[in-house]
């Protein structure tokens, strides 16, 4: 938890760590030339017995302003380029290759402006061209140094960001298994359903003696099931019968049910507690509160690739109604981790006080089928339990 | 001993009837399935005691007991399983049976009831007058907290608009409840009108001093300092003065 806030604050500070950046740039570029400047005056004077115009110190601090102009004028298009997200390998050549550019641009403009436009002499002592091959690689030098410098620091920076993202997305693995870990039975409701039992069993010594099996059904399941990534719909379904049946020794005439499954679905493989968890929600949200109660269904349908599961309650979709949503929500996250973005979770009120919750998965391959069919429950052979099943499953 | 058996499930009320066989001091008076009832049956049978679950269709029982005008009547809650319940009350010692009921746990709960056979038949809440007295009860909520509060054990009471800011041990809680409403409840040879906004428990004076333009400054056990105005305290002395 705690270091899921930790990553959460480092993103959502996106917008300051940008300013942050900024600034660091704005005082790199700065502190760089600046530097640059002082040594190139300092060299001119110590070294430079022949005084030619480009060593005047005005030239010189002229050179320094277009190269520094030029390297904040390229910032902008190495963003657009997308060189910031290149790896190294790929970096090094266009890092060459810009640099000589950008050289050739540099000495183009400070040739131009200090012989050209300011029409001063050119030096006697060498060739001019000379004079220019030496900038130019002087130049190239000096772009690749800027550039090298600038890519390292991005490269760090992605490398960081890449770690931040790592951590973001362990802590979110690891919430979304603890909440899975949680993901069994409402203890409220064991309690209330032991409570109603005791009731039962002068009044009703057969039912209640059906509700007891009804109940270690249920915990065996919950028990049981998290070690599994999928079970059959079928098993899914007959553990929702039992809840539902001890839901309605609770809330008597409260709670009815309708049970509208196509057999096709009955062999899915579906992620244990998918409708367990919908179906808790729906009497939770839809017929605890309701001194009326109200009618649950289950709707499952096969269509073209995908299973099609629904459930209705009634009532309204109020945002913060009560709702902390982490039941819906944890199913969602495991729905995901399991079928990826093609499966879908999701509540709305259709038609207006009537909640669904509706669940699309896509059909796995018959193989997936099978592995999900052999993974069962282990406590009773196969044989003997869809037999058991298929007696408590409605026609 | 009147009660009052309040829980949505029949089987529940049911069950609790039964545990109740065997203490025939408890006279079951009547059932209630929701807040509303149980309001309406708490006006009309005006029990002793009531049975109250937490969680119910509408109002919950925090709820309910929220909105009863005090006295209230015993309350014993009956929860199955509630985190935030349990919690609640390790605090304040209340009474709770947890579902199933333990009969044992029931016996020791009726075993700390008073106004049990045997006592003055006086202490029972439905031949009391409304007013409070000083070992009756204020139900008062604040977020994951609940209090039971004896009215002896209030030292200060602060109108906050259309609740009651109540001082007592080591908390303040709003009640939802006006001054004036609390204090037309209150017995005022306990308590004093000190000010528009406050009403203090005269137990709980430590020491008075004079204060500006002829008024009182009240200085009660636990550090709260109270002003009394000129008028008010010249309705202080005379009230204070043999």
């Amino acid at each position: 938890m705690d270091s899921t806030s930790t990553v959460a604050s480092l993103v959502t500070d996106a917008g300051s760590r940008r300013r942050a950046k900024e600034r660091l740039y704005v005082v790199c570029q700065a502190a760089g030339w600046l530097a640059l400047l002082v040594l190139q005056l300092l060299f001119v004077r110590l070294f430079a017995a022949e005084r030619d115009p480009s060593d005047s110190i005005p030239s010189i601090v002229q050179t320094i302003a277009e190269g520094w102009l030029i390297t904040h004028l390229v910032r902008r298009w190495l963003t657009r380029w997308g060189w910031k997200d290149l790896g190294w390998r790929r970096l090094a050549p266009r890092i060459l290759g810009m640099a000589v550019v950008l050289s050739a641009i540099w000495a183009a403009v400070s040739f131009g402006i200090c012989y050209g436009l300011l029409r001063n002499p050119l030096p006697a002592k060498y060739h001019p061209l000379a004079i220019l091959a030496l900038n130019l690689m002087n130049g190239a030098i000096l772009m690749a140094g800027w550039l090298c410098i600038y890519f390292f620091y991005h490269l760090f920076d992605r490398y960081n960001r890449l770690q931040i993202e790592q951590l973001r997305l362990a802590a979110a693995v690891k919430e979304a298994e603890l909440r899975a870990l949680k993901s069994q039975i409402n203890p409220h409701f064991i309690f209330n359903s032991l409570n109603s039992l005791r009731g039962l069993i002068d009044e009703n010594p057969d039912r209640a003696r059906q509700a007891v099996t009804q109940l270690a059904n249920l915990l065996r399941y919950s028990l049981q099931s998290g070690q599994l990534e999928t079970v059959p719909f079928e098993e899914e379904l007959n553990t929702v019968n039992d809840y539902l049946a001890l839901e309605q020794v609770r809330h008597e005439e409260r709670l009815r049910v309708r049970l509208d499954v196509a057999p096709g679905a009955l062999a899915l493989p579906i992620p244990p507690m998918l409708l367990q968890t919908l179906v808790e929600n729906a009497v939770k949200y839809g017929i605890a509160p309701r001194r009326e109660g109200g009618e649950i269904a289950i709707i499952a349908r096969c269509e073209r690739n995908q299973l099609r599961l629904q459930v209705t309650n009634p009532g309204t979709l109020v945002a913060g109604g009560g709702s902390t949503g982490v039941g819906v929500r944890n199913a969602a996250d495991r729905l995901g981790l399991l079928f990826g973005a093609q499966a879908t979770l999701n509540l709305r009120e259709d038609p207006p006080g009537c909640v669904v919750a509706e669940v699309i998965l896509p059909l796995a391959t018959t193989a997936a089928r099978e592995s999900a069919r052999a993974r069962t429950l282990p406590e009773t052979g196969p044989e003997v339990r869809s037999a058991e099943r298929k007696a408590v499953l409605p026609a | 001993m009147k009660a009052l058996l309040i829980d949505d499930e029949r089987l529940a009320r049911n069950e609790l009837r039964r545990l109740l066989a065997p203490h025939p001091e408890i006279v079951i008076v009547g059932e209630a399935a929701n807040a509303d009832a149980a309001r309406a049956g708490i006006a009309e049978l005006r029990p002793d005691l009531i049975f109250l679950d937490i969680q119910m269709p509408g109002d919950d029982g925090f709820t309910l007991l929220e909105s009863l005008e005090p006295p209230l009547p015993r309350v014993i809650f009956t929860t199955a399983y509630d985190e935030f319940a349990v919690k609640a009350f390790e605090f304040n010692a209340l009474d709770y049976l947890m579902k199933p009921v333990d009969p044992a746990r029931l016996a020791a709960a009726l075993e700390k009831l008073p106004g049990r056979a045997g006592d003055p038949p006086g202490a029972a809440l439905s031949e009391r007058p409304l007013r409070l007295a000083p070992e009756d009860k204020v139900f008062v909520r604040a977020g994951e907290r609940c209090w039971f509060v004896e009215v002896r054990s209030i030292r200060l009471m602060e109108s906050e608009g259309n609740y009651t800011r109540v001082h007592f041990d080591d908390a303040q809680p709003q009640l939802f409840r006006s001054l004036n409403a609390m204090e037309e409840r209150l017995d005022p040879k306990a308590f004093f009108r000190a000010n528009r906004r406050q009403i203090i428990n005269l137990l709980w004076i430590d020491r008075i001093e004079p204060w500006f333009s002829g008024g009182l400054l009240v200085h009660l056990k636990g550090g709260l300092k109270v002003e009394l105005s000129r008028r008010q305290a010249q309705a202080f002395r005379e009230k204070m003065s043999l």
